[in-house]
Order: C-alpha cells, then structure tokens, then sequence
C-alpha cells in the first residue's frame, strides 16, 4: 500500500508551501530589521540603527530587558510552584471543595483582563504591590492559573496512584512523595507550565502599562512607546527590531524546550 | 464538569469576599485636591524631585524642556513618556489612586475634560499674577478654565499649516513658491500633482479614521470663513454650514479624482498620518507644524523642498488654525505645588521660551517670543509663528470633545467618512454630533 | 474560609482520620492557588461589581450608587448589538479555521520523521511570537508604506494600488483572522497532536484490515476518539476569541466606522475611550462574563453527555 512517488512529490511541496507561509512573515521581519527604510533610522544602507535606537531609548534596552527578566522569572516562579501543587491537590486528594477550587481556578479564564486593571490598580495601592515588578508578574500568573494548573491536574492524573503509595509506605509524607517520587515524572507538563508563562510575561504589554511607572516598564510596553515617538509617523525600523527582539529568546526556548512540552502537553491530554 | 458551580461558586464567594474590608478602595476625585495657598510668586526651588507626565508624541519637545530647567535649578523633574492611545487609561488610573505626578501635560482639547473632572490645582491666583500673561497663548489657558477657574499653562504649542512639496508642483507645472490661498486653489493644486500620474504620488492626503487629526485639518477653513463648528458652550454642534459644506466636497472631490487623495487616507488612523507627504508623495495637504521641524531638517539634507502657508478658508483673503498641542496643570495629587509652579513659572518666561523653544526651532507659546526671537529664522518658520501672533486661530472647547470628535468611530469621524466617501446627509450628521456634546 | 474548618472539626475523628488528613493536605497544597485567586481575582471581581452599580467616572471616581442604569446604558448604545454580533461572526469562523486546521496539520505531522520535524518547527515558530508583537508585525506587513501584502495583492489585481487591507470592515476582518491562525494554529496542533497520539494503533490496524479507506478511517475512528480534545479545544477557542482584544486593540482600533469592534474593544472604549465611564465598561464586562459562563456551561455539558 504505498502512495505513488508523484502523489508524495506532491504532498511534500504542498506541506514545504504551507511552512513557508507560516515562516515567511518572521523572515520578512528579521530581513527588514536591518534593510534601508526611510522614516526609521536605517534610511541608508544596512545595519543596525534601528537596534541602536531600541537600545538607547529613553532609559536604554538593559533597564527594560532587566525589567522584563525580573518579571518573566516572578511569573515563571509562581506559576510553576502554584499550578505543581495545587494540580497535586487537585487530582490527589478527596474532598470537599476541590472541584469548586478547580472550577474557579478554570473562570479566570473568562474574564475580559482589560477590565480587571483599574479595580487591580486601585486593591494594588492599597496593599502596597502598585509599581513594582512583583505585582505584575503576579498578575501575570494570575492569568496564567487555569490552563496551567489544568495541565498540570492532568498530568498528575496520568500517573498511577500506587507509586506514591508505595512511597508513603516506606516512610515518606505526602510532601516528600510529591518531590521525590511525582515531581521528576511531571517535570515535562512543569516545563511546559515555565514556558507558557515566560512567553506571556516576556510578551504582555497592558499589564505592565497600567500596573507600573516608565522606570519599571517591561520591553514591549517600551517598544510600543517608541513606535509613537513623532506624530502621526510610526518608526516601522524600530518597530520590527523590537520584534525581533521580543522574538528570539522565546524563539530559542520554545525550540530548545520541544521535547519537553511536546510530552508536558500529552501528559495534559489524557484526560482531555 | 459543570458550569454550574462555577456560576454558584463565584456569587458565594464575592459575597464572602464583600467583608473584605473594601472601604479604601473607593477612590475618589476629591480626595487629593493639592493647595496652592501660599506659594510664592516664583515658586520654591528647594531640589525636590517632581514628576512631569507628557505623551509620547511630544517626547523631543518635553525632553528639551526639562534638560533645560534640570539643568539650571536644584529641583529636578523627573519626565515620564505615556503612550499617546493611552494617556487617558493612565491619567484615569492614576487619578482613582490618587497617584497623578505633578505636573500633567495633555492634549489641550482633553483639558476641559480633565479640569472638570477635578483632575488640577487651582491656580487662577498664580496665573493671574503672572506679568506676561497676556502674551501667552490663550487657548491653552481657556481651554483648562472652568466655571472662572484657572488650571493650565500652554506647554507646546501645534497648529495646522497647509504644507506643499516644491519638487512636486514644479513638475506639475505650478508656482512652487504658491500655496493654495482658498479651498478651490487648494483642490486645483491637488489635482494639477495627482494628474502626473507618478507611483505611489497622490495630490492630498487625509486620515479618514482620525477625528483628532480631521479637526485639525479640517476646522480651520471654517473658522476662516468666520463659520463656528460648536455652539459657545460646546453642547451642540453647528458644522451643518456652508463652509464646512465646500470642505468636505472639496475633498470629496478629490477622493473622486485619480489620485486625488493618497492611497490609504480613507482607512488611515492617524498613526501614519504625516509619513506619506514626509516620503515626498504628497502635494499639498493641511500638517501639524510640530511635524515641520522634521521635514526642514531632511530638506537641508537633500530631501524635496517644501513650502509653507496658512490653512484657507473658502474664500480667498482669510485664514485660521487649529491651536493644539498640549498644556499643562499641576494636579490634584502634586505634594509639591510649589516646586511645581517653579517650574511653569520659569517655562513661561520669554528667555525661556527663546531658550527650549524658538532655539530648538519648534513654536513658543509666548506671543512676544514669537514676535522677536525667531529673526534668524527660517521664513517658513516665520510663517507658521504669524498663524498664531494673528489670533485668527482657535481651540475648540467641549467636556465631551473627545467622544463627539476625537475617539474612534466617533460621530464626526463617520460624518467625515459620510461626506467624503459617501453620500452623507450633513445634517442628520451633525445631529449625531449633537446628540454626543449635548448628553454631557 | 471559616466555614471550611468548622466542616472539618464536625467529622468524628476516629471515624475517618483518612479523610479529614485528605482534606487537610488536599487544602494545604491548593492553599497557594486559593490565596492567589482571592487576592488577585475576586477582589477585584468584587470591586467590579461595585463598581457596575455605581456612577463611576475614569477620572472623577466613584459617585455613588446607580443600579440599574450602566447596565441601561449599555444595553442602549448604539454600538452594543452590532458589536456582539461582530464578536461571534469573528468566533465562528476563527474557531472554524484553528480547528479544522490545527487537526489537518497535526494528521500531516503525527508520525515523526525528519521533514516532519522540520514542518512542526515552521507551524510552531509563530506560537512562540506574543500576541501583541505578532499584531504589530502583521500591522507593518499590511501598512501600504513598507510592508509586501498590499503590494503583492495589487500585483494580483485583487485590490487597488496602494490600499491597505485594513480599509474595509470585511477586508480588515479576515487580516486579523489571518494573525491569529497565523499565530494559534501551530498550538492547537499541537493540543490534536497530542489527542492523536492518544488513539492506539492497533484500532488503525484492525480498521484497514476490514478495508476501511483513509476518509472512512477518519470519520469512523479518528473524529469520535478526538471528541474530547477537540471539544477541549473549541473552549479554549471559543472563550479566546470571544475576548479578542490586543489584535483589534493595534490593527483596527474597532475601524473603519467602528466595522471590527469585539466586545472587549467596546469595554475599553467605554472605559477610556469614548465614555470614560468605568461604570458602563464594569456593567459590560459583568454581562460578557455571565454571557461565557452559559456559553462554555452548554459546550462542557456537549461534551459530557456525548463521551458517555
């Protein structure tokens, strides 16, 4: 039963045109990043002036990297300690209220976060989180809560309640089993957990724009500063290296990362 | 899985959570109205750090003004850019936390908004004790006046000019040294370029999807005219007139002409507004003078020439613009007025203004600067300081400006699609406008 | 969370020590969960409602209580039902797009070979761009002044020369759907691949030696094994689109005329655009919430009753 070779010549172009349109655009960015462009930096020749002009704005590219690092590693932190243990309780243990935990961990998904900011600002002020880098890393997490700790349930659900049976007998408290015996057999739906959020707090820019001042600004949210600089004129130059720039760390993750969330994901699946 | 609970759930628990003590939360307008009792005359210049919000179109500007003062005062101010789209999400956040800077700069046609709001200090005393005041712009200090108080100070200052390319009108076999000096030469000229036929080279330009930038296109004919677009008070709008009638056909006009009107005016938001004529493929089209400075400085480097006149009305003879911009107010949540007053009281020095403004080659708001400290310049910049000394220019003034006018989809904006693009009923329009300025 | 330990204490304690140490552990390790929501989530909730109900300016602050009439206003703007209606036109085909293409990608690349490998990279790369960076990317390819799209569909003769696709509500449409499916559909590959992966071989197997052909194969065993994915994903898909936001937020803006503005776009305009009226945008943020818990209350109950 093999496809003739035309048939499979055929295919192979055809899915080769479908990566390329999918590529193409992140090629096109990358290449006009450093072309010649009148109204950016770069009008002649190629080079990296639109990258010089990202990284001397206002109080410079380290400042905003080092923000959106800070940020990135709250909500990465957060997200995974939060949605291991509470996917934990959440497949692990009977009783009362967790599938209302689970249920409401699930809404937060379905709120319109545009109009959770000005009731955020205003509680924020209040305990003492407004302008500073953990608070919004921490709402950041927020949003990260539902499809993570479903992931992460799920990925507990996957694995046989006798193995850490056996571990409780031999001595070891739920914690201890939960590190030593579940914890390595997750990690892949942990990773994977990392990941999301660290795409989502490197990427996020309305959160950062209402929840902090310009020196605690993350790199979107200056880039999408800078796009604006003249009136009525948008510097595309420096536009596109702030997408690339944006692009390559989590590019180089997310392809460094495949295998682990290639299996963090299925171990989420099982139970659909 | 049930959504059920999740519905249930949610309604225990906000009710559980109601006894959260939520009494702070409130935050409310009136809660930090700064005093401005007692301030000297100059202000205090004591080295305090005070914060100056401004909007990131007008960061050049801004950075030159406060480079200037950080330089020669012990105060020192500290300037935070705001994404233009969301200066007012920012300004409104920080106002319900009481956590305005001090000092606040703003479109002026948001201003009466803000001042209404309670948003600034007081400082009809200090403003009228200033000498100079009635050399300042006065549409930035109107525009921060309610009910007989004073709030703000002009900070830049931007109005409309019609702007032309040279290159293209010589090509075009026109007077390069001749801008349109009524709305049927501006339409000629237009079509006299969109007849070369040349790529990507249209005669005007307009941004369709911009109520912001179309008022400031497109009100001061009528204004020239001598025809109003509000009532005094700004609840009604009065734009059903012959005037704003033969602009808009005007336009309509060339949107119907072969490249008449450059390509993507109909969709254009208004954040690309001036790139198409600053790339040289426009002819002629009504541009914010803050946006002059660049087009001079990429013609000394070799770029097309360009000229410089007054906006039209549709006869010949008169003139006007639109006095934009921003001004500034110390606000409501300042603890350090006084500092704050040094500052604004320092901006509004003639030898100030020579110094961050006239120098710097952008428009002072100090009529007596533009009169003498601008002699060296270039006449084109001469020009567009003679809009403002002549007082032909005006600022509209509605609480409610911006939804009626300025925000996206806002009735004028549709009206403008209406009658450029379609076939508008200029009176139903205009109502529409009305129905928004009046249910404020 | 009284109530919670009183439950507790009620439980005879010899009877089912087992128990009451499952909820005490199974509440120790959701404690950090619940203590995120509570802070993070339903305070803010909470002072969304308030604020709902109350006349609540963006600069002015609250003015005191109002009920019903944000929820009035709302319900009478003009740019209320047609934004509804534009917001599930965009789901649907959205939803429709992602889905079928998300599976027919993840059939393509299920088995893992070398040029497979290559394919799921180039469909994964985009997921790896933020939503909003992909709009503006997408805003530069489109922009008539530096970007390809409007010069390579006039070359086409399918728009006028120098246009933008931005410029008609239709138009402009399906250029937002194409950054999504652009930027989403290597992520629900992945979730199908995932459902696929799932579904034993030797069902395959046994199928082709009854001399099912590859379309029988799919509709008969494929499809009804992936329900549960597939429903997994069109809530995901669902709920995402109905809340669609930064896309239209940095394309459109709700333009041209207000053509392509999604519920949220509206809270946002109310709230700090047209209205500033944190009042209308709190009264519409609460209906779209109740509107998505029936929404996915209905597609989960789908669900259920069908995998039985």
């Amino acid at each position: 039963m093999t496809t003739p070779l035309w048939k499979r010549v055929i295919a192979r172009v055809l899915e080769g045109l479908l990566a390329l349109i999918f590529i193409s655009p992140l090629i096109w960015v990358v290449v006009c990043s450093f072309s010649p462009q009148p109204g950016s930096a770069q009008s002649k020749g190629w080079g990296v002036a639109n990258y010089l002009t990202l990284f001397g704005y206002q109080e410079g590219l380290p400042k905003y990297l080092f923000n959106s690092i800070v940020v990135s590693l709250v909500a990465v932190v957060f997200s995974v300690v939060v949605c291991t243990l509470a996917g934990y309780s959440f497949s692990r243990f009977d009783y009362p209220g967790r599938n209302l935990g689970f249920m409401v961990t699930l809404s937060i998904l379905m709120v319109p976060y545009a109009s959770l900011l000005i009731p955020l600002m205003v509680w924020f002020k209040d305990i003492g989180l407004n302008d500073t880098l953990l608070g919004v890393g921490l709402v950041i997490t927020l949003f990260q809560l539902p499809m993570s700790t479903f992931i992460m349930r799920n990925a507990f659900d996957a694995i046989p309640k006798d193995m850490e049976e056996a571990a409780m007998v031999d001595g070891c408290n739920s914690f201890q089993a939960l590190f030593k015996i579940l914890v390595p057999v997750v990690k892949p739906s942990m990773v994977t957990v990392g990941l999301l959020a660290f795409l989502e707090a490197w990427n996020n820019f309305m959160i950062p724009l209402y929840l902090s001042s310009s020196a605690k600004s993350t790199l979107p949210l200056a880039m999408v500063n800078m796009r604006q600089q003249t009136m009525g004129v948008i510097d595309y130059g420096a536009t596109e290296a702030g997408v690339v720039v944006l692009l390559i760390p989590c590019a180089i993750l997310f392809l460094a990362l495949q295998k682990y969330y290639v299996k963090g994901f299925m171990a989420g699946a099982v139970k659909g | 899985m049930s959504f059920n609970k999740v519905t249930r759930a949610l309604a225990g628990i906000a009710a559980a959570a109601m006894l959260i003590p939520l009494a702070a939360c409130g935050g409310s307008g009136s809660s930090g109205t700064a005093s401005t009792e007692g301030i000297p005359a100059k202000g205090t210049d004591d080295g305090t750090e005070i914060t100056l919000w401004t909007r990131s179109p007008l960061e050049r500007q801004a950075k030159n003004v406060v480079e200037a003062y950080n330089k020669s005062h012990k105060n020192q101010v500290k300037l935070e850019i705001i994404p233009n789209d969301d200066m007012e999400g920012k300004v409104g956040g920080a106002s319900q936390t009481d956590s305005l800077p001090d000092l606040l700069a703003g479109d002026v046609v948001r201003i009466p908004y803000w001042s209404s709001e309670g948003i600034f200090a007081d400082l009809t005393k200090q403003i009228d004790g200033l000498d100079n005041l009635k050399d300042l712009q006065q549409g930035h200090i109107e525009a921060g006046t309610v009910d007989g108080a004073k709030h703000t100070l002009p900070f830049i200052t931007d109005v409309s000019v019609m702007v032309w390319n040279k290159n293209l009108y010589k090509e075009a076999g026109l007077d390069p040294e001749q801008g349109p000096k009524s709305i049927d030469e501006f339409v000629e000229q237009a079509k006299k370029v969109a007849a070369l036929n040349k790529t990507d080279v249209a005669g005007s330009y307009l941004a369709g999807q911009s109520g912001g930038a179309l008022v400031f296109d497109l009100f001061p004919s009528v204004w020239a005219d001598g025809e109003s677009v509000m009532n005094d008070d700004g609840t009604e709008a009065t734009l059903n007139n012959d005037s704003m009638k033969a602009v808009l056909d005007a336009y309509k006009e060339l949107a119907n002409t072969t490249n008449g009107l450059g390509a993507g005016s109909k969709e254009e938001t208004g954040a690309t507004w001036t790139a198409p004529f600053a790339n040289g493929k426009i002819g002629v089209m009504p541009y914010p003078n803050t946006a002059t400075t660049a087009l001079f400085e990429a013609e000394k480097d070799g770029g097309f020439e360009v000229g410089v006149a007054p906006i039209p009305g549709t006869k010949e003879g008169s003139s006007s613009t639109f006095l934009g911009g921003d001004a500034m107010g110390i606000s409501k949540d300042s603890k350090h007025v006084a500092q704050a007053w040094n500052f604004l009281y320092w901006l509004m020095q003639s030898d100030t203004q020579k110094e961050v403004f006239a120098d710097q080659g952008d428009t002072a708001s100090n009529v007596e600067t533009l009169k003498t400290a601008y002699n060296d310049a270039d006449p084109r910049v001469q020009t567009i300081n003679s809009v403002i000394i002549d007082g032909n220019g005006k600022t509209p003034k509605s609480p409610a400006f911006n939804e009626a006018f300025n925000a996206a989809g806002s009735p004028w904006q549709l009206l403008v699609q209406n009658a450029v693009w379609g076939n508008g009923d200029l009176k139903s329009d205009n109502q529409a406008v009305t129905d928004v300025l009046s249910a404020q | 969370m009284s109530s919670v330990s009183k439950s507790a204490a009620a439980v005879p304690e010899h009877k089912s020590t087992a128990k009451a140490q499952a909820f005490r552990r199974g509440i120790m390790y959701a404690l950090p969960d619940w203590v995120m929501i509570i802070v993070l989530f339903f305070v803010p909730i909470v002072l969304l409602v308030i604020m709902a109900c109350s006349r609540w300016s963006l600069l002015g602050g609250n003015r005191g209580t109002n009920f019903p009439d944000n929820f009035v206003k709302v319900f009478q703007h003009k740019l209320f039902w047609p934004s509804i209606g534009f917001t599930l036109e965009y789901t649907v085909i959205v939803t429709i797009f992602l889905l079928v293409l998300g599976l027919g990608m993840a059939l393509i690349v299920q088995e893992s070979t070398k040029w497979n490998n290559v394919l799921r990279t180039c469909f994964l790369l985009p997921s790896a761009t933020g939503l909003a960076s992909a709009s503006l990317l997408f805003y530069a390819l489109y922009s008539p002044q530096v970007g390809p799209v409007t010069k390579m569909l006039s070359a086409l003769g399918l728009m006028q020369d120098g246009g933008s696709v931005l410029a008609t509500g239709q138009s402009a449409l399906w250029a937002t759907i194409i950054v999504i499916v652009w930027r989403f559909s290597g992520y629900y590959m992945l979730l199908m691949m995932i459902g696929l992966q799932a579904i034993p071989g030797d069902l395959y197997e046994a199928a082709r030696m009854d001399g099912a052909g590859t379309w029988r194969i799919f509709r008969s065993i494929t499809l009804p094994l992936m329900k549960p994915t597939i429903v997994m994903c069109l809530v995901y898909c669902v709920t995402g689109s109905i809340l669609a936001f930064d896309q239209f937020f940095i394309l459109t803006k709700g333009g041209p005329n207000n053509s392509t503005m999604t519920v949220v776009q509206l809270i946002y305009n109310f709230a700090f655009d047209s209205k500033k009226d944190l009042g209308m945008a709190a009264a519409l943020s609460l209906i779209v919430l109740i509107a998505l818990v029936i929404i996915n209350s209905i597609q989960m109950r789908g669900m259920r009753d069908n995998t039985k």
